[in-house]
């Protein structure tokens, strides 16, 4: 089977805008959590989230001048991660043309604007169709628009693939676009997600669920994973991709990886659309698959990125998964949340802790979990409180779980290392 | 290692069952039906609707039903069609984790009925959105299930949890062709050994006044107002079971069919389908092993139908038995693929062995894919 690494990197995120921008923020600990400045939150029960700052969306609009047919944020979002990490590639047309593209989206985007003007009618859709050629804009933006722009930017022929597994379709993507390439599909493929959240109908759905903290007046600690006070998670925005190439590509073209994708597990909890199996059987057995198709044991895993949302449920499960799956080696595996710092992504999540975990790997740092201050006694891990630490591993587990319990896990590794079996299982 | 079909479940305007539809396409029936058009704004004159489905039926629980988007309910329905006709049972035969469930949703299908509420209390007088209504009035009107009908993984979700499937899994929308790419991702997890079974599959719904004002704004049916015909909006949910092939025999399944090959190719705006399509086939060698039977992509939509048609003729099987299920039935987007390679399946079960056909994923989306099955 080839091997296939991680050699450019783009990522937006509450913490920063680019790559590295973002890096130092979670290396150094900082929030991106705050109030709402978007839009007038001020009736919604949860009133922050984790707004990206502004960034330049005309240099996105002049490369694709197809992005203004929509208003959906996470486009833009995408758009700026997949850029970056082509920047960051050098990939010639030739091989960006051939590459594989795989985009994980979330929610469709559906603005409540275009829709309230219609209020008063009987049947809102008869409405639609009735309106005018000035109110003739996309009502809803297609899920695979973002790969439809790249698409047509760089060709991407070898298959365009849209994912809209939720909150594991950020690692989901990752996941296929490896075996993709071990399978000898192409040399080359651009995996990555977006999304946004934080409009009105975003914000507003999410908090119906109860799944948010609603503590709009410390917005920067409001997201606690595995704390004993932690309330609910708080959605954020952004979007990484990453370009994965095979190795034998990579160093034929002086390419410098960041690491190794080494396993890819994904299942399904087949429990409740609402909430994790309490069991976390699906949880395990994503881990576990992983760490099958990585063949490797669980001793071998040096760090986790978890999950780590900050719900009451999800962290215990979480904890009670990881455990279930490294037995007493859990209590020596440094597990931490970013999601503390960047809130919950929705689809990007799973990109972004990716990136990150790649960037673990290759600038030797893992990122703390912030807001951890009374640990839950359900939740006993090492999850790096408060500080990063030096990585001194080789391997780090990212963890996503999702809604309607679909779950993926990747492993990385360092890039090339001889540890890395070449002989890893299908 | 070889791939079988050896479990088909539908739920479509034109029935349940691939031999009953295929018998009535060849009849020459329509599920088309007026769309009823008072104020004559309608971008097309009829869609095609499922009549025959009482989702209180197959969902005793009000609970439950409350949960589900119709997409959702189609899908649960026609995936235990799929299951039972193949006469597996997740835990029985195959452990849960050993079943992969690839599924396709589409465009968010929710009818107007589920967030009128939710519309009419965020507005202002004057139509314009309120915010301080939204919290204030129209979320606390607002159902929390209304999240669950309109996120797009939600109606595979309810399939695993239904069917209680908990193998490797992904989600892909929102076109045919995704869908396509739902079906090959099942295929490869078998030939790759990494499961011995996949549930395949997608689910759509086209057919209220919300889906399609959706699609007249981006475009789909335009053809309609330049030459009178176009796609017509459709609904469904199709399934298919698969399994390794020497396993499927060991075990005694009724095998519909062999998948033989599968191509697919991603076109970018302003490429001609045509020369996608003739790619495909010229990859299949269908010029020069000619199938037995096509059930083609194209509908009445000039631009897909034309390019499908082209093609056939360049490779020369002008000859070949077609079906052409969307002038019939109409679109089901994201149910279209299965759809296709479950009618291709059915049409080469009773064949002699060698026999070919040929299901074509084509039309909006950009991702063209087509499927070779082979039967036994």
């Amino acid at each position: 089977m080839r091997r296939v690494v991680i050699t450019a990197i783009g990522m937006i995120s509450p913490v920063g805008v680019g790559r590295e921008a973002s890096w130092s923020a979670l290396v150094e600990g900082r929030s991106g959590i705050g109030p709402i400045t978007r839009f007038d939150a001020r009736s919604l029960p949860v009133r922050i989230g984790g707004e990206v700052e502004p960034f330049d969306e005309a240099a996105i609009m002049r490369q694709f001048p197809g992005v203004a047919k929509t208003h959906d944020r996470k486009v833009m979002l995408g758009l700026f991660a997949a850029e970056e990490a082509i920047a960051e590639s050098r990939l010639t047309s030739d091989e960006l043309r051939d590459a594989l593209l795989y985009v994980g989206v979330g929610l469709e985007s559906i603005r409540l604007e275009d829709l309230t003007r219609y209020a008063g009618a009987e049947d809102l859709g008869l409405s639609l169709l009735q309106a005018s050629d000035d109110e003739s804009g996309w009502i809803q933006t297609p899920l695979d628009f973002t790969a439809m722009l790249l698409g047509d930017a760089y060709g991407f022929r070898r298959g365009r693939y849209t994912n809209c597994s939720a909150c594991a379709a950020g690692t989901q993507v990752v996941g296929q676009a490896w075996e993709m390439l071990r399978a000898g599909e192409s040399d080359v493929a651009l995996a990555g997600a977006t999304d946004s959240m934080i409009n009105p109908l975003g914000l507003g759905g999410f908090s119906l669920l109860q799944a948010l903290s609603e503590e709009n007046d410390r917005p920067a600690e409001a997201c606690r994973p595995f704390d004993a006070t932690r309330e609910g998670t708080v959605l954020g925005e952004g979007a990484a991709f990453l370009v994965l190439e095979t190795l034998d590509h990579a160093t034929a073209r002086g390419a410098t990886p960041y690491a190794e994708i080494l396993g890819y597990g994904s299942s399904l909890d087949a429990h409740a659309v609402s909430d994790p199996d309490p069991a976390g059987r699906g949880a395990v057995d994503s881990m576990r698959r992983a760490l099958q198709t990585a063949n490797l044991s669980t001793a071998e895993i040096d760090c986790i990125s978890a999950h780590g949302t900050g719900t009451p449920k999800n962290d215990v499960v979480e904890t009670a998964a990881i455990k279930e799956v490294f037995g007493d080696h859990a209590q020596d595996i440094p597990v931490h949340a970013i999601k503390s710092m960047t809130g919950h992504m929705i689809a990007a999540s799973g990109a972004v802790e990716t990136a990150a975990a790649a960037l673990t790997i290759d600038r030797r740092a893992i990122p703390p979990t912030i807001n951890l201050s009374e640990p839950d006694p359900a939740c006993d891990l090492d999850y790096v409180p408060g500080r990063s630490r030096e990585f001194t591993g080789r391997t780090v587990l990212s963890n996503s779980f999702g809604f309607g319990g679909q779950n993926a896990t990747l492993i990385l590794g360092i890039a090339g290392s001889e540890e890395n079996r070449t002989d890893q299982r299908s | 290692m070889d791939v079988a079909i050896t479990g088909i479940g539908l739920v479509t305007p034109l029935g349940c069952n691939p031999r009953e539809i295929l018998e009535r396409i060849d009849r020459g029936e329509s599920a088309f039906q007026p769309l009823a058009d008072p104020c004559g704004v309608s971008p097309c004159p009829s869609y095609a609707p499922i009549t025959a489905f009482d989702p209180t039926a197959y969902f005793p629980e009000n609970k439950t039903l409350r949960m589900m988007s119709r997409d959702a309910q189609l899908a649960v329905v026609a995936a235990r069609r799929a299951i039972t006709d193949a006469n597996i049972s997740p835990g029985e035969l195959y452990r849960p984790e050993e079943i992969a469930l690839y599924g396709a949703t589409g465009l968010s299908g929710i009818a107007p009925r589920e967030i009128s509420r939710l519309v009419r209390g965020a507005a202002a007088d004057d139509g314009t959105l309120d915010l301080e209504r939204f919290g204030s009035v129209a979320l606390r009107r607002t159902r929390p299930v209304l999240s669950f009908k309109i996120l797009s993984n939600m109606p595979i979700c309810f399939v695993s949890i239904f069917e209680n499937i908990c193998g490797p899994n992904a989600v892909f929308t929102p076109w045919e062709g995704n869908a396509a790419q739902a079906i090959s991702a099942g295929v490869r997890a078998i030939r790759s050994g990494s499961v011995p079974c996949a549930l395949v599959g997608g689910c759509d719904v086209k057919t209220h006044t919300l889906s399609i004002a959706g699609l007249q704004r981006l475009g789909v049916l335009d053809s309609w107002g330049r030459t009178g015909c176009g796609t017509v909006p459709g609904e469904g949910a199709t399934f298919l079971v698969l399994e390794g092939f020497d396993r499927a025999v060991d075990r005694g399944a009724r095998i519909y069919a062999r998948f033989k090959d599968g191509v697919r190719r991603s076109i970018s705006e302003g490429e001609l389908p045509a020369e996608a399509i003739h790619e495909i086939f010229e990859e299949l060698q269908i010029g020069s092993d000619l199938p037995n039977a096509i059930v083609a992509a194209g509908d009445d939509e000039p631009r897909f139908a034309s390019a499908e048609s082209e093609a056939i003729k360049q490779v020369g099987i002008s000859g070949v038995k077609r079906i052409e299920p969307k002038r019939y039935l109409g679109n089901l987007f994201a149910a279209a693929a299965a759809l296709n390679v479950a009618l291709a399946a059915e049409l080469v079960r009773k064949s002699p062995s060698g026999s070919t056909a040929v299901a074509n994923c084509f039309g909006w989306g950009g991702e063209p894919a087509a499927f070779m099955l082979e039967a036994l």
